[in-house]
């Protein structure tokens, strides 16, 4: 390690490198997360798989298969989310506040939608005869909606969360490294339900 | 302090054993538990010798290189060609030597003997329905008529009655809980699982009574889940089969939907899942 | 190297955020070691209550069990039996061993041992142990619930743990406070994880890391990523426990379902295998520090130790379904799972050769912690060996679930990591508590201890061979178990004998900790890592100035060192 000669430039390039190894630590951290989190769902989808592939008939029992139309709804609501977290990201970069506030409250209240349109397809699978008891087939769908539904609550508390940027008491990088992380999980999230929906609702 | 609101049977044995019997496996009165011990035997022995080394290595070099009597150390880092050599070396001694060698054992005897199911439509052996509950073993030989769930089945309680050296399959299901079935003196245990048949045979040599017990936790009562084996030779177990026959015909119900757990004996499947209730 | 400027943060002031809510790795990991021990103590109980019952069925458990089992006059009846070894099992593994070696050290050493001042994330440390602690609290409460605390072993095999075998809220309780502990150790492993990556000191590459830095942050590795699994099965089980989901019931005469209890056993397994691995890792890395630094010598292909350490890491995901022979699988499965068990003794093997190779014409110093590490190489080694017996799938059969398993598991998880936690505990000591602790009672404790649990552990595994199954309550109600009555009596004594070994332990650990003026020098082994270029008791901040690594971390008996010193520090040039 070479001393530093103390001069503007050098400090300028410390807090750069400085900057670049927090962005580093939070990314490892937030990889690991992800990968544990992904863990979690991977082995509900692979009890699914277990349970599809050894029944002869699916759904099992004569039973009726959940309708389509709100979890299409519940697809798109979770894509368009993510876009508009997207689009927040891109105009938090930009420095462009006003972009970055709007879509802020987008994301947000499709998130919200997102919860609501999961409660309707609760009551909509419980109107159609699927509860929770009846089968394994009942059983997946419920279990993973809420699990899932569970950590779209989550997703929701970190996006409140950011707050602290949305009224500027947070520093730049800070903001930066909270949006990025906050960011990953809520997109995660959309492909995990995407997966949902084509694994259990559709195929 | 007597009043204990349950008392446990604590047989002493008086026989007095010599060290090695009073740990050594039941006996054997099975055709292919040898297969087991002699496996077990094999490992113990190439165990004992490489655990013999660790120990020379662990007690000899603590000894050796003792502060006192070797002070000053050989500085390496166990980098150089000779040493990656003997670590390789041991490496695969260890690997080829006892694993391969006890991995080919073990799967010559699973798939030659353990798996090999024997052809019931050529050869003569005795079948057998197994359900666990808890905390007890039912078994059901089909009768005369050699039909499972019929009026003529033997149904019986934690008591099952097999002919010596004749193949004897086993079809294992469990009413609620997870059970295994474990014959120590045949070294071989299965498990039953509720919704799922899983298979065993074994072939009996030696007639007697012997112990049958559960071996997977199954409750609180797990440790009472014994059964009784009796072994018979040949013409013996015929004459028990014949009077059997004639008091389970009498002692059947045809009303009562609770004697009729057996299943359709299918010969072809292993461990298949299986619609109950159907 | 991947590091940032890292803040001297002001000492904490407040009785509240000095001991209770502490960022501090140092007082987290003091605080996991407190909350290990606890737990060590009432899991021990409780293994001497089950030992007992094995001797001496139906007789009353002497002095405490009148006040524990007043209605049946002392002893302990067959449900609570069914409830103590449940527990026994589940707070060794969870609550005691993890604590210990990964919560306390691996919280103490990472940093320390890294050049670092704290670890990536001290918030995200500190929630961890909060969330321990609740997750105690929740295991703890099980045991005053109605119908008692989870009974189905400490597998929960469906169906006996659905509302079908245990209809109590002590199993729901069970399977909520290990989920609540998986959050736990799951924060603290990305924790490790990332701290590993970012914050070693500059000049630090990972093969200069000691190998305790290895173990924990390949468990860490594991733990990120297999404790989800056992997430998800301990969610289905409560759903199905709670909301009446059937994921685990089967169609079958008593129950109704479309479930397979078996999926149960496979997500367990996959998760459980690598925990083997996850407990025992650390172990093995303070073990390989450990003789080098105390032979003298260099770690004997320390790179080799690592790599094989990492592979066993790999191989550990792949293995699982040994633990499941009985259950008929495709033999297919079976074979597989077979051979690949097998495949995990090529690194077992280079460990052991690198391990005596570390010892080999070394200049052995037998202090406590040297002691300890040997007792891990002896009693490793008879586990590991005994494990080939139940990888190969026909002595499975007659093996699987009897007293043999019980043995081998506690040879490599119990023996192995006890002793490596109490050479690390005596180790450490100076660093943690500033004191050592009294070397002659410590090895006083080493050899008793060593007696008690081989007895035990051995005498398991010889009535296993004889037959005698898993979790019974009164084994001689059999034929064939006569005979081990003798033996089981052994064990109990050793057990017992085990037990009274750590009453030693414990004097000498509070008294060192808590009474003992003679303050320890800052380096009192005379090794080189770096934690140990820093005061005893580490100071709130670690390092004044991060330090600079220029060598290796088992730096000991270079012929070129001039002077008495026959050691380097890490932030010293190689000579």
């Amino acid at each position: 390690m070479a001393v530093a000669v103390v001069n503007d430039k050098s400090i300028e390039r410390d807090v750069q490198r400085n900057a670049q190894r927090e962005r580093a630590t939070s990314s490892i951290a937030m990889v690991m997360t992800l990968v544990s989190f992904s863990m979690l769902f991977a082995t509900l989808m692979l009890g699914y798989i277990a349970y599809r592939f050894t029944s002869e008939v699916w759904p099992p029992l004569g039973m009726q298969r959940a309708s389509l139309g709100l979890p299409t709804i519940s697809t798109v609501i979770i894509l368009m989310s993510s876009l508009s977290y997207f689009l927040c990201e891109g105009g938090f970069s930009k420095g462009d506040h006003k972009s970055f506030k709007t879509y802020f409250w987008i994301t947000l209240l499709l998130g919200i939608g997102f919860m609501v349109s999961q409660l309707f397809l609760w009551r909509d699978l419980k109107l159609s005869g699927i509860y929770v008891d009846t089968t394994v087939f009942a059983s997946i769908i419920y279990a993973f909606t809420w699990v899932h539904a569970a950590h779209v609550i989550g997703g929701i508390v970190a996006l409140l969360l950011l707050f602290p940027t949305l009224l500027g008491k947070r520093e730049k990088l800070k903001s930066e490294l909270w949006i990025k992380n906050v960011g990953q999980f809520w997109h995660f999230l959309g492909i995990v339900w995407v997966i949902i929906y084509f694994g259990i609702f559709v195929f | 302090m007597k009043n204990k609101v349950f008392t446990e049977p604590v047989i002493k044995n008086t026989e007095s054993l010599g060290f090695f019997e009073s740990f050594a496996p039941p006996e054997d009165i099975s055709a292919n538990g040898h297969l087991i011990d002699y496996l077990f035997n094999y490992t113990t022995s190439l165990n004992l010798f490489f655990f013999v080394l660790v120990c020379i290595g662990l007690f000899g070099f603590s000894y050796l290189y003792h502060q006192s009597r070797h002070p000053k150390p050989y500085y390496t880092y166990g980098n150089k060609k000779p040493h990656i050599l003997i670590a390789t070396i041991i490496g695969i001694a260890v690997f080829v030597g006892i694993d391969m060698n006890i991995t080919r054992m073990s799967n010559n005897d699973f798939t030659g003997v353990f798996i090999n199911w024997p052809d019931e439509s050529k050869e003569d052996v005795v079948r057998v329905q197994v359900l666990g509950q808890q905390w007890a073993w039912n078994f059901r030989q089909p009768g005369a008529d050699g039909i499972f769930n019929t009026q003529d089945d033997i149904v019986t309680l934690n008591d099952l009655r097999v002919p010596a050296n004749k193949k004897v399959v086993f079809q294992i299901l469990s009413k609620d809980v997870i059970h295994s079935l474990y014959f120590p003196n045949a070294r071989r245990k299965t498990d039953a699982i509720p919704g799922r048949i899983t298979r065993m045979w074994v072939e009996f040599t030696k007639p007697g009574t012997y112990d049958i017990a559960c071996a997977e936790m199954c409750g609180t009562y797990h440790y009472r889940m014994a059964a009784k084996l009796t072994v018979y030779e040949e013409e013996e177990f015929n004459h028990y089969l014949a009077e059997a026959a004639q008091i389970h015909r009498a002692v059947n119900d045809p009303e009562d939907a609770d004697i009729y757990w057996g299943w359709k004996w299918t010969s072809t499947s292993s461990a298949k899942k299986i619609g109950m209730n159907k | 190297m991947a590091f940032y400027e890292q803040h001297i943060h002001p000492k904490p002031k407040t009785f509240l955020s000095k001991y209770i809510f502490s960022y501090d790795h140092k007082v987290i990991g003091k605080q996991f070691l407190w909350y290990g021990i606890f737990f060590l103590f009432v899991g021990g109980l409780m293994a001497l209550m089950i030992r007992w019952t094995l001797a001496y069925p139906g007789q009353p458990f002497p002095v405490i069990g009148k006040f524990l089992f007043p209605e049946t006059g002392g002893a302990v009846p067959p449900d609570t039996y069914a409830m103590l070894f449940t527990m026994h099992g589940t707070i060794m593994i969870f609550y005691a061993i993890t604590p210990i070696l990964i919560g306390a050290f691996g919280n103490f050493c990472i940093p320390l041992m890294l050049g670092a001042r704290d670890m990536a994330f001290p918030l995200l440390n500190m929630l961890s142990f909060n969330v321990a602690v609740i997750s105690g609290a929740l295991l703890l409460g099980s045991l005053f619930t109605p119908l008692g605390a989870a009974a189905g072993g400490w597998t929960s095999y469906p169906t006996l743990s659905t509302l079908i075998g245990s209809p109590g809220v002590g199993q729901t309780l069970w399977t909520l406070a290990i989920f609540v502990l998986g959050v736990s150790s799951t924060m603290g492993a990305v924790n490790y994880i990332t701290t590993i990556i970012t914050l070693r000191a500059p000049g630090m590459g990972y093969f200069d890391m000691p190998l305790t830095i290895w173990g924990l942050g390949l468990t860490a590795v594991l733990n990120a990523i297999f404790l989800p699994v056992l997430g998800a099965g301990c969610l289905l089980l409560i759903f199905d426990r709670v909301f009446g989901t059937t994921f685990f019931l089967a169609g079958a005469a008593a129950t109704t379902g479309t479930g397979d209890p078996v999926l149960f056993q496979h997500v367990f397994w996959i998760f459980g295998h690598p925990e083997v691995y996850i407990l025992i890792l650390p172990a093995w890395g303070i073990v390989s520090d450990l003789l080098s630094f105390f032979a003298r010598k260099p770690a004997f292909g320390a790179k080799a130790t690592a790599l094989a350490m990492t592979s066993i890491t790999i191989l550990s995901t792949l293995v699982y379904g040994h633990h499941m022979f009985t259950t008929q699988m495709s033999p297919l499965l079976t074979q597989t799972f077979m051979t690949l068990t097998m495949t995990i003794s090529i690194p077992s093997a280079i460990f052991f050769t690198n391990w005596l190779g570390t010892i080999w014409k070394g200049s052995i110093r037998f202090h406590s912690p040297m002691l300890f590490s040997l007792g891990v190489v002896f009693v490793f080694g008879l586990g590991g060996l005994t494990g080939l017996y139940l990888g190969t799938v026909t002595t499975d059969l007659y093996l699987h679930d009897t007293y043999f398993v019980v043995g081998h598991f506690h040879y490599t998880m119990a023996a192995s990591v006890l002793l490596g936690g109490f050479a690390a505990t005596y180790f450490w000591m100076p660093k943690m508590f500033g004191t050592l602790m009294n070397e002659f009672w410590a090895k006083v404790h080493f050899w008793i201890t060593m007696m008690g649990l081989n007895g035990v552990f051995f005498a398991m595994m010889l009535v296993g061979y004889g037959g005698m199954h898993r979790r019974i309550f009164n084994p001689f109600i059999y034929e064939f178990t006569q005979k081990l009555i003798p033996l089981n009596t052994f064990a109990t004594w050793s057990a017992i004998v085990m037990g009274f070994a750590q009453i030693i332990f414990v004097i000498n650990f509070v008294h060192a900790v808590f009474f003992k003026k003679e303050k320890a020098s800052d380096n009192p082994w005379e090794v080189g890592t770096l934690e140990w270029t820093i005061p005893s008791p580490a100071p709130h901040y670690n390092f004044k100035e991060i330090p600079v690594v220029k060598c290796g971390p088992h730096e000991l008996g270079n012929p070129n060192l001039s002077g008495s010193k026959d050691f380097q520090y890490q932030t010293e040039e190689l000579a």
